[in-house]
C-alpha cells in the first residue's frame, strides 16, 4: 500500500527520492498501473511537476516527454496513423487521459498494442541520471535492472519511419490475441514486431532492408501459445498480419 | 496528509492517508455519484471531470488531484422543484438522458453525463463515432449505449436550434413499414431531415417501431414512453444505491478466499489477524453456527440441494470463503487476511464436468448436513437430474427420414452489473438486524438468512435501494450473511462490497453446458423427433442447479414440436444431469439456462435446412409452435413443482419474423452471392443469420407478487411494491399501470420499492416477471382503490341539487378527475380532501396479489449481420436486429432498452465472453479487461421491433421482454458465420482461433 506520497519539483530531487534506502519508492506517471492494493508498504514519487509533458518535433525525430499522456500523443498531429490506432487500443478514453507515456511502456506486457508498434519505432528511451539513452527493446527485457533508482525523462521516435499496425481481436476494441507493427525508415530499414502473448511483445526482425518479415515472423512467434491462443493459431497470423502490413505500407 | 482539493469550484481541505484514491477521498467528503465498479480503471463508473476532461477517480490519487480542478455529477444541475428556492433545474444532458430513456440501473449514468458534458463543452456538434468515443472508458451493461448516444445527440441538436425528434407521441406502426434493408421506411436510424433548413440532421428518435394492438388505443398511460420515475435521482448521481448509506462507526468487511480448488482446512490461526490494530472482527468456521443452506434466492421449498455453509471446514473451488474479518478501513481488513494463518488439506478435484459422474471421482459434498432435493444425489456429485419424455422421441426417430446428431457446448459467463454486490447491516434502535443490500429478491433473502443468523425472520428487515444491475447475479444471497455474521460478532454497523475480481472468482455465473442434440426429420423438413441432452456443470454448489437447466429444455425444446400429426403429440426429449465440479458455482443469469439451449437448437436447426435444402426460415416456420398449441413442457415439468397444461394464446412469430426479415434485409442478402463479397476485400465474406426463439413469462402457481396503494389530500398516491426494480424501468411500468387505472398523471404515483417492513411481499425480480406478475397486483390493489374513489364520487355528484343520479360504476376517473356520465367533474384533488378531512373520513386505499395459472411465453426473430475475415477467422458482428411479440409493451423507451441492453450482453456471449480456468481450478478472467464486455465505440447496429399481441391472461395483455433479448443472438452469429464462409463453431464464443481452424479443416 502506499504510505508516503512526493511530489518533487526537479529531476535531481526525484532521484533522491527514488534512491530512498529506507522505503521501496516507486514512481508515479499518471498512477494507473500501480498496485494500490498490495500489502507491502511504498512510497510514490509523482512527475506531474517535473515539466516532462511536451512534445516536440526535433529534425526527424519526436521527442515525447516522459509524462506526455496517451490521449496528448493521440491528439498529436505528426504522429502516424496507426500509431493513434495503437493508442486507441491500448486504454479507453478515461485511462488515456491519465495513463503517460512511459508510465504505459514501462508497465505494459506482451499484449500492448503501444509497446508493439513503439519497438517497431525503435523508439529511444532518456533516462536519468546520466542521460543515458537506451532502445526501448533492451528496456523491456531487463526492466527492472535498467530503471532501479533511475528514471525516463523522454522517449523519442523517428519522423521519417512509416508504419503499419495490424491485430486480431475477439471484438473491435479488445485486447489483441495477436498483433504485428512493421516500421520502415527511408533508408529501407524495417523492423517487425509482433504482440499477444509475454511479458513483453518481440523483435522479429531489425533488416538494413526489406525481405524475410514474413518468416521472420513465424519463426518469432513459433512457440507462443498461452492461455488465449494456441502456438500455431499465432505463428501463422503473425506472418499473415507482417504481411499485412507490408501490403499497407506498399500502399 | 493534508491537503486541499477542489471540487466543483470549491476548495476543501481533507485530512487523507498518502494512498487514498480519489474516488474514496470524494465518496468521504458526501459525493456519492462517484461509483465504484472495479479497481483497475476498466468500467469507468468512477468518471469525474479532472481539468474538464474525463478521468477514473479509482486510479487517481487524491494526492495526484491538488492543483487541479475536480467536477462531480454533484455540481450538474438539480431538482427543478426545490420548494421556495428558485431553481435552474437539469442540466439539458440531464434532460435529455432522462426523456431518452439513457438510463437503466443508473449506476454509470453520473460518469456518462459527466463524459457527454466534457465533449460538449468543447465540441457542441458531435458525430455519433466521438460520442461513442467519449463514452469508449465507461462499461454500461444495461443499455447497449444507443439511447446514451441519442441522448447526447438531442441535446446538441437542441442547443443548435434543430427541432428534435419528441418522445412523448406513440409512433403506430402497421405492415407497412415493412420494407427491405436500405429502404428508410424500414430504418430506425434514417437521417431526419432538418426543419427548416432542410438539411440533414442527427437522428435523434429514441422510439422504436411498434404494431400495437388495437385493445390499447384508448388507453392514456399504458403503452407511451414515460419518463423513468427513478430517473431524475439517477441523473443527478443521488446517494441511492446501497453502498452509499453511510452509518456512523461503519466497519469494513474483507472475505479470506481460498487458493486452492477442493481442500480440507486442517487450521486456521486467527490470532495476529485479530491483533492487528482496527481489526475488530475475524471469524472462522469455528466461530459461527454451522446451518446448512442454499444461496439460490427462491420460494419456499426452495427447488434444489441445501449444500452450502456461511463459512466451512472445507473449500470447493478458488474462490471460496476462509475467513470474514472486520476492520476500521478497508486497507486494515486486508491487511488482516494476510495475516491469517490456514493450513491446508488439498483434496483431488474435478475441473471437467464429464469426469464429475465417474465412479471413483471425488465426492464434494460429503457433509451430513447435506439436504437433497428430488433427484440430488452428493454420493454422485449430482446436484440435480431431469428426465422430461414428451410423446416417444424412438417413435420419431423411426418414423424420420434423417436423423441429425449433433454436440455443442456454451461457456461459463458472467452477469458483469458494474454495481458489485454490496450489503450494508446493522442492529436498529430496536435491535432487528436491518440489512441494505443490492438484491433482487429481499424477501427471500430474509426468509434464507434467518436460520443461517439464528434469528427469527421478524427481528431482520431487509431494504432494498437502487440496484446497479443484476442479471441474476442478485438472485443470490451472496453478501448479506457475511456483513450480518459480522454486525452480530461485533455489534456495529458493517459494509461489505464486492471487489471486481471478487464478482469473478466468488460469484455465481451462467451454467456452463455441453448439450448433445439428436433430430429425426423427414425429407420435407418435418420434424418428427427432437432430442437433447445436457451436462450442466452447477460448481461447487448447487444454486440454481435443477431450475436453471430444467429451463434449457423447458424454453428451448418448446419451440419445434414438429409439423402436421406431430404438432399434437409432439415427440420430444429432455434429459440433463446438472453436476458438481470445482469450479465457482453457477447460478442465476439473465435467460436461466434458455439462452444455452438455443444457442444448441438453433445452430442445430440451421444446419438441418441447410443440409435438407431447405430455407432456414421456412424450416423453422414450418414446425414451430402456434397459437392454440399446447406449451409442450407444460404437462411435464414446473420448475421441481406440479406442472400445469398451458396453452398458447397468442404468439406473434410469424409477423416477427416478416418484420424482421424486412428490416436487416434478409430477402436481398441471403442467398446472394455477390452481397456476401466485399469489392477490394478479397478476405472478408459478410454473412447474416437468424434464430427464433421463445420464453416464458414468470413461474405458474408460483410468483406472486404484492402491491398496496393509498390515496392523499393532493390526489397523489403511494404505491408500495416488494417487486424489486433492478434497473429495467419495472416501477416505472408498475405507477403507469396504476394511472392508468386511477386516471391520474404517472408522476403522481409515488412508488417505493422495496422493504420488508413496509412493502408487501413479492418474490422478487426473475423469471421475467414483474410486469406481468407484480403489474396485475398493482392493477388490482389500483381498481380497488378506484372503486372507493368513484363511490365517493358519487355521493358527492350526487349531493349537488336537481343533478340526476349518478351510479358510482358509471364514473370514470381520467385526467385527475372524476367524470360523471352527464360530463360533470370532480377534480380528484378535491375527492382526497373530502375523504380524509371533510365528512365521513377514510382512508381510500386498496391492496392486491396477483400469482398466473399461465406463464404466457413471448416470441421473438434475432437476425444478424457479421463480415468474418476468412485468413483469420476474426467475426466482426455489424448488425443485430430483434423483433419480438412480449404482448403490449406498457412503455417503449424502457422496453426497447431492456432489448438493445440484452442483445448487447448476448453478443458478448456470442463473440467475446467466457470464464476460463487453468489445471489448479484458478480462473483466466478476473477483471474487466481479460473479462471483455462491449464498449461503446465497437457495438454493431441495433434495431428494436415490437409486434404486439394482446395477452388474454393480464388486464394489460402483456407479457415478458427482460430475458428474451439474451436468447438468440449467440446462435444468429453463428448462423451468419456459417453463411459466410461455410463453417460451423459448435462452442461460444465464436473466436477467430476457433472460426480459423474449422476453416482450415473445410479446405
Amino acid at each position: 500500500m502506499i504510505v508516503e506520497y512526493f511530489r518533487p519539483k526537479d529531476i535531481k530531487e526525484t532521484l533522491d527520492l527514488i534512491k530512498s534506502p529506507e522505503i521501496k519508492t516507486l514512481i508515479m506517471g499518471g498512477g494507473t498501473s500501480i498496485d494500490r492494493y498490495a500489502n507491502e508498504p511504498f512510497a510514490v514519487v509523482d512527475l506531474q511537476d517535473l515539466g516532462l509533458n511536451s512534445i516536440k518535433a526535433k529534425g526527424k525525430t519526436l521527442e515525447i516527454g516522459a509524462t506526455v499522456s496517451l490521449q496528448a500523443l493521440f491528439e498529436h498531429p505528426d504522429i502516424e496513423p496507426d500509431l493513434k490506432v495503437s493508442i486507441r487500443m491500448e486504454r479507453a478514453l478515461n485511462l488515456r487521459q491519465v495513463a503517460t507515456v512511459a508510465g504505459t511502456l514501462i508497465a505494459s506486457g506482451g499484449r500492448s498494442p503501444f509497446s508493439t508498434v513503439m519497438l517497431a519505432l525503435d523508439a529511444s528511451i532518456a533516462l536519468e541520471p546520466g542521460d543515458e539513452n537506451i532502445a526501448l527493446g533492451d528496456l523491456l527485457l531487463f526492466r527492472e535492472e535498467k530503471l532501479e533508482t533511475r528514471l525516463v525523462t523522454r522517449i523519442s521516435i523517428p519522423l521519417n519511419a512509416q508504419l503499419a499496425y495490424e491485430y486480431i481481436a475477439r471484438t473491435p476494441a479488445d485486447v489483441p490475441i495477436v498483433c504485428a507493427a512493421v516500421a520502415r525508415w527511408p533508408s529501407g530499414r524495417t523492423r517487425v514486431t509482433l504482440g499477444g502473448t509475454g511479458g513483453a511483445p518481440v523483435l522479429a526482425m531489425d533488416g538494413p532492408d526489406g525481405g524475410g518479415e514474413e518468416i521472420s515472423a513465424a519463426d518469432a512467434y513459433s512457440r507462443a501459445g498461452d492461455e488465449w491462443a494456441s502456438s500455431d493459431y499465432r505463428q501463422e497470423m503473425a506472418q499473415l498480419l507482417v504481411k499485412r502490413c507490408l501490403a499497407k505500407l506498399s500502399n | 496528509m493534508n491537503i486541499k482539493l477542489t471540487i466543483n469550484g470549491e476548495s476543501h481541505e481533507v485530512e487523507i492517508k498518502p494512498g487514498d484514491t480519489l474516488l474514496k477521498t470524494l465518496r468521504g467528503l458526501g459525493y456519492y455519484g462517484v461509483k465504484h465498479g472495479c479497481e483497475t480503471g476498466e468500467c469507468g463508473a468512477c468518471t469525474v471531470l479532472i481539468d474538464s476532461k474525463p478521468v477514473n477517480a479509482c486510479l487517481f490519487s487524491s494526492a495526484q488531484a491538488v492543483g487541479h480542478s475536480a467536477v462531480t455529477i454533484e455540481s450538474v444541475g438539480e431538482h427543478p422543484e426545490q420548494g421556495w428556492k428558485r431553481s435552474p433545474g437539469l442540466h439539458p444532458i440531464q434532460d435529455a438522458f432522462v426523456e431518452s430513456g439513457a438510463i437503466q440501473c443508473g449506476y454509470c449514468t453520473p460518469a456518462m453525463v459527466l463524459a457527454a458534458k466534457s465533449l460538449l463543452d468543447s465540441n457542441p456538434n458531435p458525430s455519433d463515432d466521438e460520442i461513442r468515443e467519449v463514452f469508449s472508458g465507461i462499461l454500461c451493461r444495461c443499455t447497449g449505449y444507443k439511447k446514451p448516444v441519442q441522448a447526447v445527440l438531442r441535446t446538441a441538436a437542441a442547443a443548435r436550434g434543430e427541432e428534435i425528434d419528441p418522445t412523448d407521441g406513440m409512433i403506430p406502426a402497421s405492415p407497412e413499414w415493412l420494407g427491405g434493408d436500405g429502404d428508410p421506411s424500414s430504418g430506425l436510424e434514417e437521417p431526419l431531415t432538418g426543419i427548416e433548413t432542410g438539411e440533414v440532421i442527427a437522428p435523434t428518435r429514441v422510439m422504436p417501431k411498434i404494431q400495437v394492438t388495437p385493445e390499447t388505443e384508448a388507453w392514456q398511460k399504458v403503452g407511451k414512453p414515460e419518463k423513468k420515475v427513478d430517473a431524475v435521482k439517477l441523473v443527478q448521481g443521488k446517494p441511492a444505491f446501497a453502498a452509499d448509506f453511510d452509518r456512523r462507526g461503519l466497519l469494513y468487511a474483507k472475505v479470506l478466499h481460498s487458493p486452492l480448488a477442493h481442500a480440507k482446512i486442517k487450521s486456521i490461526d486467527k490470532s495476529k489477524a485479530e491483533s492487528l490494530p482496527g481489526v475488530a472482527a475475524v471469524l472462522t468456521w469455528q466461530d459461527i453456527p454451522r446451518v446448512v443452506y442454499s444461496t439460490a434466492g427462491q420460494s419456499d421449498p426452495i427447488p434444489g440441494p441445501l449444500d452450502s455453509f456461511s463459512l466451512d471446514n472445507k473449500v470447493r473451488f478458488v474462490g471460496d470463503r476462509v475467513a470474514f474479518v472486520a476492520a476500521e478501513s478497508e486497507e486494515i481488513a486486508i491487511q488482516a487476511l494476510d495475516l491469517i494463518d490456514v493450513k491446508y488439506d488439498p483434496l483431488e478435484s474435478i475441473l471437467d464436468p464429464s469426469d464429475a459422474l465417474k465412479p471413483g471421482a471425488p465426492i464434494l459434498h460429503d457433509e451430513p448436513e447435506y439436504v437433497n432435493f428430488a433427484e440430488s444425489d452428493p454420493a454422485r456429485n449430482l446436484a440435480a437430474e431431469i428426465r422430461i419424455d414428451i410423446g416417444d422421441v424412438e417413435v420419431g426417430f423411426s418414423d424420420a427420414d434423417h436423423i441429425f446428431e449433433q454436440e455443442y457446448e456454451v461457456p461459463k459467463v458472467q452477469q458483469a452489473h458494474i454495481e458489485p454486490h454490496v450489503s450494508v447491516t446493522y442492529w436498529d434502535e430496536d435491535d432487528r438486524l436491518v440489512i441494505f443490500t443490492s438484491t433482487q429478491v429481499p424477501f427471500h433473502a430474509r426468509r434464507q438468512l434467518a436460520p443461517v443468523l439464528g434469528l427469527p425472520i421478524k427481528r431482520i428487515r431487509v431494504i432494498k435501494p437502487r440496484i446497479g444491475g443484476g442479471f441474476g447475479g442478485k438472485q443470490e444471497v451472496l453478501s448479506e450473511d457475511v456483513a450480518a455474521h459480522l454486525t452480530i460478532a461485533t455489534g456495529r454497523p458493517v459494509i461489505y462490497e464486492y471487489t471486481r475480481e471478487e464478482e469473478f472468482i466468488a460469484a455465481r455465473s451462467r451454467h456452463p453446458m455441453r448439450i448433445r442434440m439428436k433430430t429425426g426429420v423427414k425429407s420435407d423438413g418435418t420434424i418428427t423427433a427432437n432430442g437433447m441432452y445436457a451436462l450442466s456443470d452447477t460448481g461447487a454448489y448447487g444454486s440454481h442447479a435443477l431450475t436453471v437447466t430444467g429451463n434449457t429444455g423447458h424454453k428451448a425444446m418448446a419451440l419445434y414440436v414438429g409439423d402436421g400429426e406431430y404438432r399434437q403429440s409432439p415427440n420430444i426429449q429432455f434429459h440433463a444431469d446438472i453436476v458438481y465440479t470445482n469450479h465457482p458455482p453457477s447460478g442465476a443469469y439473465r435467460g436461466y439456462g434458455v439462452p444455452q439451449g438455443f444457442w444448441a437448437v438453433e445452430r442445430h436447426m440451421e444446419k438441418i435446412a441447410n443440409q435438407l435444402g431447405i430455407d432456414p426460415i421456412e424450416f423453422r416456420m414450418k414446425n414451430s409452435l402456434r397459437e392454440g398449441e399446447l406449451q409442450p413442457f407444460s404437462t411435464a415439468w414446473s420448475e421441481g413443482r406440479e406442472p400445469s397444461p398451458e396453452t398458447i394464446e397468442t404468439c406473434g412469430l410469424d409477423e416477427c419474423v416478416q418484420q424482421g426479415r424486412a428490416a436487416i434485409g434478409w430477402d436481398q442478402k441471403h442467398g446472394d452471392q455477390d452481397w456476401h463479397l466485399i469489392p477490394g476485400k478479397p478476405h472478408l465474406r459478410k454473412g447474416i443469420g437468424v434464430a427464433l426463439v421463445m420464453q416464458g413469462t414468470a413461474i405458474p402457481y408460483l410468483d406472486m407478487g404484492g402491491a398496496s396503494i393509498k390515496m392523499n389530500d393532493d390526489a397523489s398516491f403511494n404505491l408500495l411494491v416488494g417487486a424489486t426494480d433492478l434497473g429495467t424501468g419495472s416501477d416505472t411500468v408498475l405507477a403507469q399501470m396504476a394511472a392508468e387505472i386511477l386516471g391520474v398523471k404517472v408522476e403522481d404515483i409515488i412508488i417505493y420499492s422495496s422493504d420488508t417492513d413496509f412493502t408487501p411481499f413479492d418474490k422478487g425480480a426473475y423469471a421475467s416477471s414483474t410486469t406481468y406478475i407484480s403489474g396485475a397486483a398493482v392493477i388490482k390493489a389500483a381498481e380497488e382503490a378506484a372503486k372507493r374513489i368513484q363511490v365517493r364520487a358519487a355521493n358527492m355528484f350526487n349531493e349537488e341539487a336537481e343533478s340526476p343520479t349518478t351510479n358510482a360504476e358509471d364514473v370514470r376517473l381520467a385526467d385527475s378527475k372524476a367524470i360523471a356520465p352527464d360530463g360533470r367533474t370532480i377534480p380528484l384533488a378535491d375527492i382526497g380532501l373530502e375523504t380524509l378531512h371533510h365528512k365521513d373520513q377514510e382512508q381510500i386505499m386498496g391492496t392486491g396479489s396477483f400469482v398466473s395459472p399461465v406463464a404466457p411465453p413471448p416470441f421473438a426473430a434475432q437476425f444478424a449481420e457479421v463480415t468474418v475475415d476468412i485468413e483469420t477467422g476474426q467475426v466482426v458482428v455489424d448488425k443485430l436486429v430483434m423483433a419480438v411479440d412480449s404482448g403490449v409493451i406498457v412503455n417503449p423507451i424502457t422496453a426497447s432498452g431492456q432489448v438493445e441492453g440484452g442483445m448487447t450482453q448476448a453478443l458478448g456471449y456470442a463473440v467475446s465472453e467466457e470464464m476460463v480456468y487453468d489445471s489448479d481450478g484458478k480462473a483466466r478472467e478476473t477483471n474487466l479487461q481479460d473479462y471483455h464486455i462491449f464498449q461503446a465505440h465497437e457495438m454493431p447496429d441495433l434495431t428494436t421491433i415490437f409486434v404486439e399481441t394482446f395477452e388474454p391472461s393480464h388486464p394489460f395483455g402483456v407479457k415478458a421482454v427482460a430475458e428474451i433479448p439474451i436468447d438468440g443472438v449467440a446462435p444468429a452469429v453463428g448462423n451468419a458465420v456459417f453463411d459466410a464462409v461455410g463453417v460451423n463453431v459448435d462452442a461460444n464464443p465464436i473466436t477467430p482461433e476457433k472460426v480459423w481452424r474449422e476453416l482450415k479443416n473445410k479446405r
